[in-house]
């Protein structure tokens, strides 16, 4: 099966199909998506800054850093329970937007990130606590999460903005010129 | 004459998106850190702080945050005034602002440098978000009412 004949069949399930159908689930899901986006990237936003030595400096790093991990996993599991059902509902559209798939690219770039850090920089926090000046590969960390999750907020913003030639969309012809679905 | 003027605004097709991303940032890190207030003050996380010092800890970052989205968002309301004007989503949107930045900076504010603590603050604090959430979800309606 094609990732395109995937994302055709996705979107046609009866879930996904409800989803584009109704008027007001596509605007109630994009809201809680951005909910979680807005919340989940205060946490960042604060952890970031408190390993740059910008916020909170008087907290010990580890403190910090422990008390967000949970809330930040909530929310960034609420984001992506609600981007998958926007994205399922209009898979084929998807198939086509490069916007978005330069997001799932930046999103594969943050697992990348958290993956290269979490040994020497999340699980380690409790060594810094005491630094005044935190290790470069720290504050490199920070920025380039900062700026990782802020490409990933203007990609998801630029989705919406790529117009899929409509000729080439099987759901228009099922919606439109047949009469169907 | 007037309408022969251009509207910087909508003088270039990237000027829109590109405040948008900006006014998405500014409301991220100004509601994220103001959720993050209402969170302690429910009990639920940063309990290791307390709640005035999680507001304080915070607070340069909200401000910040909210300018952003002070600034960004008027001029995305500048590109087209009058639709802006006449959507009754942009209407409660607005409502809902004044009303959670007055919330915010007084009685919001007064309990978290207080350190409220029981059920007055878990009131105060569901407000908060409610309100917040309120705006994000009048912001995403503009566009489909």
């Amino acid at each position: 099966m094609s990732l395109l004949s995937f994302a055709q069949w996705i979107q046609s399930t009866d879930l996904f199909t409800a989803v584009r159908m109704s008027w007001y689930a596509y605007p109630v899901i994009l809201t809680l998506h951005l909910c979680g986006i807005a919340l989940l990237g205060g946490m960042v936003l604060m952890s970031d800054l408190r390993l740059l030595g910008m916020a909170m400096r008087e907290r010990p790093v580890s403190d910090v850093i422990g008390q967000l991990r949970v809330p930040k996993r909530i929310f960034l599991t609420l984001a992506v329970l609600c981007g998958i059902l926007l994205a399922g509902a209009k898979a084929e559209e998807y198939y086509y937007n490069p916007f978005f798939w330069t997001k799932m690219s930046i999103l594969a770039l943050i697992a990348i990130h958290a993956l290269v850090f979490r040994g020497s920089v999340f699980k380690k926090a409790a060594e810094f606590d005491r630094m005044k000046k935190l290790p470069g590969r720290v504050r490199f960390a920070a920025a380039s999460s900062l700026f990782l999750w802020g490409c990933m907020v203007c990609a998801g913003r630029a989705i919406g903005y790529y117009d899929v030639p409509i000729d080439k969309l099987h759901a228009f012809f099922l919606r439109h010129a047949w009469g169907m679905g | 004459m007037l309408i022969e003027l251009a509207n910087p605004i909508v003088e270039s097709p990237l000027t829109f998106p590109v405040l948008e991303c900006i006014h998405i940032l500014g409301f991220a890190f100004s509601i994220g850190t103001i959720a993050m207030v209402d969170f302690r003050l429910m009990d639920l996380w940063m309990t290791h702080q307390t709640p005035s010092q999680v507001a304080r800890d915070v607070a340069p970052w909200t401000l910040f945050g909210l300018g952003v989205m002070l600034v960004s968002g008027p001029m995305l309301f500048a590109s087209d005034p009058d639709m802006y004007y006449l959507n009754r989503s942009f209407q409660v949107k607005m409502v809902l602002l004044l009303l959670a930045i007055v919330f915010h900076y007084t009685i919001h504010r007064k309990a978290a440098l207080s350190d409220a603590a029981g059920a007055r603050a878990k009131l105060i604090a569901s407000v908060s978000l409610a309100l917040w959430v309120g705006v994000i979800a009048g912001g995403i309606f503009i566009a489909f009412v």
